[in-house]
């Protein structure tokens, strides 16, 4: 080996190689992004400027998303969208905080059986978990008649069929199915905080709940960033809770940007141009979001 | 050194391989949906045709999705049609609806055809959206010599754009009322009570057998505009005028179909439920004591064994205000379509045309097993169809449906059939929950009007 690394060394340095096959191993991918990820997105976007139905398109300027802003169905779905992301994400993340720093506890037994457990839910298919979501809160489900049997109710609440109750249900079955996916990365973090750090703490007997905030949360916070992010993006693109959940109901009252953008493509008579214009929409607004906390969450000393 | 060109060699192989991925897999897909028909079918194994079109003479390629109903109905066809051309194979690939619509448009917007079946079926509600969206997709078979006059106007309006016909109907979706007559019995009613009356009479027995058993006369799915539509066609309205621009505002029937739908819902002759299954089991549990559907719900009525006997079934309570009104409506249903990817468009009319548009024999061959009801007139004729049915205490119900098919008022979808109806569904969710028909009305026509412009 040190005999061939001597006579290509005299053509290129050491970096240089290395460069050229990283290059070279990199190539692949990089193709197959741009072909299946960067062309599709430039295409979209200038799909987004041209209006018609199906194939019969012609270019219309920003049309498309000046007519955003008057369509009511859009900005209803963007209101629920907004309500989600503020009530849900908020309690869905501080949740997973406590159960994570709950974990991260070296005394607590059975501890790989609560990580799985919580951790299971990320498991289930989107489509079936909001399936018997929509069972669970039915007028005859379970939920029901639990309140019936504990005396709250006298007959069965139609979760389903209110404004609110139904963007609750929502809310509650998207907290069962991330918070123990969003714990596993607080976790993972957690691994990188010395445990005699905590045990300091405990010494100058500092309190649980003042070890959680003067401690985990300063120092998880990248972590905490990063799920942010994720969650913001995730809400934005909302899409199986509404349409196999609620379908979008009542009256449009659970309805997401995601589920109107397919319902536009391929329930209606399909407007590309202004379901691709909503796409870029959403993308603008999670890059926006994303952007905002980072410069809010990310200030390091 | 020579593990390095080894290395070398492998990471290039991979990328190429990669590389033709892409071009690889759409050929490779088709050909593994295949396997099952081929398996079956050997003589057109060894053909080993593509999902696609077929290109050999003999060969039509179907695209339907009912193996108990549509696809069992196209492999009868397919029998009655070889007994006149032993060369003929059909392949049909079990494709669901929410597929057949996603592929048409995957195909259409590409401009590239050539993934099309030669025959698929259509849902009537989607069918002018489709064809008006992609006429590129579609064969005008109007010249063909397929008797288009031997079926019902009203279901023949669905295929039929611009005069000229792009399918050949099939299943009926003619509305029925079924009742429990055991039900009705203990508050004094029968059947006849329930045929050739209005919707206000209907509400009038309806509270009194509440009132008396306790049992609501009808389910529905709530933020399912079914019923509104039905009862808008039985007086022959539609949301769109004959120039295709929504009529939600100033529609006299629409008015009183909210209406009367209000009222139902407050008197409790009505309950609405979350979801499609829990309709069903409201009808398989007696929770109501009858529903109002498209005959196509018979299937699923008499999933419960235990209520044999116990049902009849009759017309639908007609609209009393408005001009026109009639005690006949539909409610689903579909037809099939030739696309233009089809290479042999004389043997797929011909096969279309001597069976599912001209061959009472097939009809009645289909009936017993699948419950497939004929849109084609003549079969209701036959004897098969007048055979009376013990599930339904004796009566002759498929001579019944069928009387039915042929007097229901064609309707308007219009284009824009799935936009006004969600709309409509909208106004109706907020109607229910008490808010003022006019106003919820003109924010319907405003949303349908905002969603057709382009």
């Amino acid at each position: 080996m040190s005999r061939a690394n001597k006579t290509t060394s005299q053509k290129l340095t050491l970096s240089k190689k290395q460069n050229i096959s990283g290059w070279f191993f990199l190539m692949p991918a990089t193709f197959l992004i741009a072909i299946m990820s960067f062309i599709p997105m430039f295409r979209a976007l200038l799909l987004s400027f041209k209006t018609g139905v199906g194939n019969n398109l012609k270019w219309a300027g920003i049309f498309n998303y000046q007519r955003l802003g008057q369509d009511t169905v859009f900005i209803q779905a963007l209101k629920n969208n907004f309500i989600y992301l503020l009530i849900q994400v908020p309690i869905m993340l501080l949740l997973a905080l406590v159960l994570a720093s709950m974990l991260n506890n070296k005394h607590l037994r059975f501890k790989g059986l609560f990580r799985t457990a919580i951790f299971l839910p990320c498991a289930t298919s989107l489509v079936s978990y909001a399936i018997i979501f929509r069972s669970l809160f039915a007028v005859d489900g379970l939920v029901n008649l639990i309140l019936i049997r504990l005396g709250f109710l006298e007959v069965g609440y139609n979760f389903l069929a209110h404004p609110n109750s139904a963007r609750m249900v929502i809310i509650l079955a998207l907290i069962w199915r991330w918070t123990g996916y969003n714990m596993v990365f607080y976790l993972a973090g957690l691994q990188n905080i010395e445990y005699s750090v905590y045990e300091a703490a405990m010494i100058d007997g500092a309190s649980p709940f003042k070890t959680f905030f003067k401690i985990t949360v300063p120092l998880l916070k990248p972590t905490i960033l990063l799920t942010a992010i994720m969650s913001t993006n995730g809400t934005l693109q909302l899409f199986d809770e509404s349409v196999n959940l609620t379908n979008g109901g009542p009256a449009n009252a659970t309805i997401t940007m995601s589920h109107y953008i397919y319902n536009l493509s391929f329930k209606y008579v399909p407007n590309f141009g202004y379901a691709a214009a909503m796409s870029y929409l959403i993308l603008i607004l999670v890059a926006v979001l994303a952007f905002v906390q980072m410069k809010v969450g990310d200030k390091r000393d | 050194m020579k593990r390095k060109s080894i290395a070398l060699l492998l990471a290039a192989v991979l990328s190429l391989s990669l590389m033709g991925c892409g071009a690889k897999q759409e050929a490779a897909q088709p050909a593994a949906e295949e396997t099952t028909e081929a398996a079956t079918d050997e003589a057109s194994a060894e053909e080993a045709p593509a999902a696609e079109a077929s290109a050999d003479s003999n060969t039509l390629t179907v695209w339907c999705w009912d193996p108990a109903f549509n696809i069992y109905a196209m492999e009868q066809a397919a029998e009655v049609y070889k007994e006149k051309n032993p060369d003929f194979v059909l392949n049909v690939v079990e494709t669901p609806w929410a597929d057949i619509q996603t592929k048409l448009t995957t195909a259409a917007t590409s401009s590239d055809l050539s993934s099309l079946p030669d025959i698929m079926l259509l849902q009537d509600n989607a069918f002018q959206k489709n064809v008006i969206s992609y006429p590129d997709a579609f064969t005008d078979i109007s010249g063909s010599g397929i008797a288009f006059d031997q079926f019902g106007g009203a279901k023949l309006a669905y295929s039929t754009v611009d005069g000229k016909n792009y399918g050949v109907p099939f299943d009926n979706g003619a509305v029925i009322s079924c009742v429990r007559t055991d039900v009705l019995e203990k508050a004094g009613y029968t059947v006849d009570d329930f045929t050739d009356i209005t919707w206000s009479k209907y509400i009038e027995i309806g509270k009194d057998v509440l009132a008396k058993t306790g049992t609501p006369m009808l389910s529905m799915q709530a933020g399912e505009t079914d019923l509104i539509m039905m009862m808008l066609q039985s007086a022959g309205g539609s949301l769109f005028d004959a120039e295709g621009n929504p009529t939600i505002v100033n529609n006299a029937v629409l008015a009183e179909v909210m209406g009367v739908y209000q009222e139902l819902i407050k008197s409790g002759v009505l309950i609405e439920v979350n979801d499609w299954d829990q309709y069903i089991g409201t009808l398989t549990n007696s929770t109501v004591a009858g529903t109002i559907n498209g005959c196509w719900i018979l299937a699923s009525i008499q999933t419960a064994a235990d209520q044999s006997g116990k049902w009849a079934i009759t017309n639908m309570p007609k609209l009393e205000t408005v001009d026109g009104a009639t005690n006949y409506s539909n409610n689903g249903g579909s037809s099939w379509v030739v696309t233009s990817n089809c290479k042999n468009v004389d043997l797929a009319t011909d096969f279309l045309g001597s069976t599912f548009a001209g061959s009472v024999e097939f009809y009645e061959k289909i009936l017993p097993s699948s419950g497939a009801l004929a849109t084609y007139l003549p079969a209701a004729d036959s004897a098969v169809y007048g055979e009376p049915q013990a599930f339904f205490n004796d009566q002759t119900i498929y001579a019944l449906i069928t009387e039915f098919a042929g007097k229901v008022p064609s309707n308007n979808t219009g284009v824009y059939y799935y936009e006004a109806r969600d709309a409509v569904a909208t106004a109706l969710t907020n109607v229910v929950n008490g808010a003022d028909i006019t106003s919820e009305l003109q924010a319907a026509e405003d949303t349908v009007k905002f969603q057709m412009g382009q």
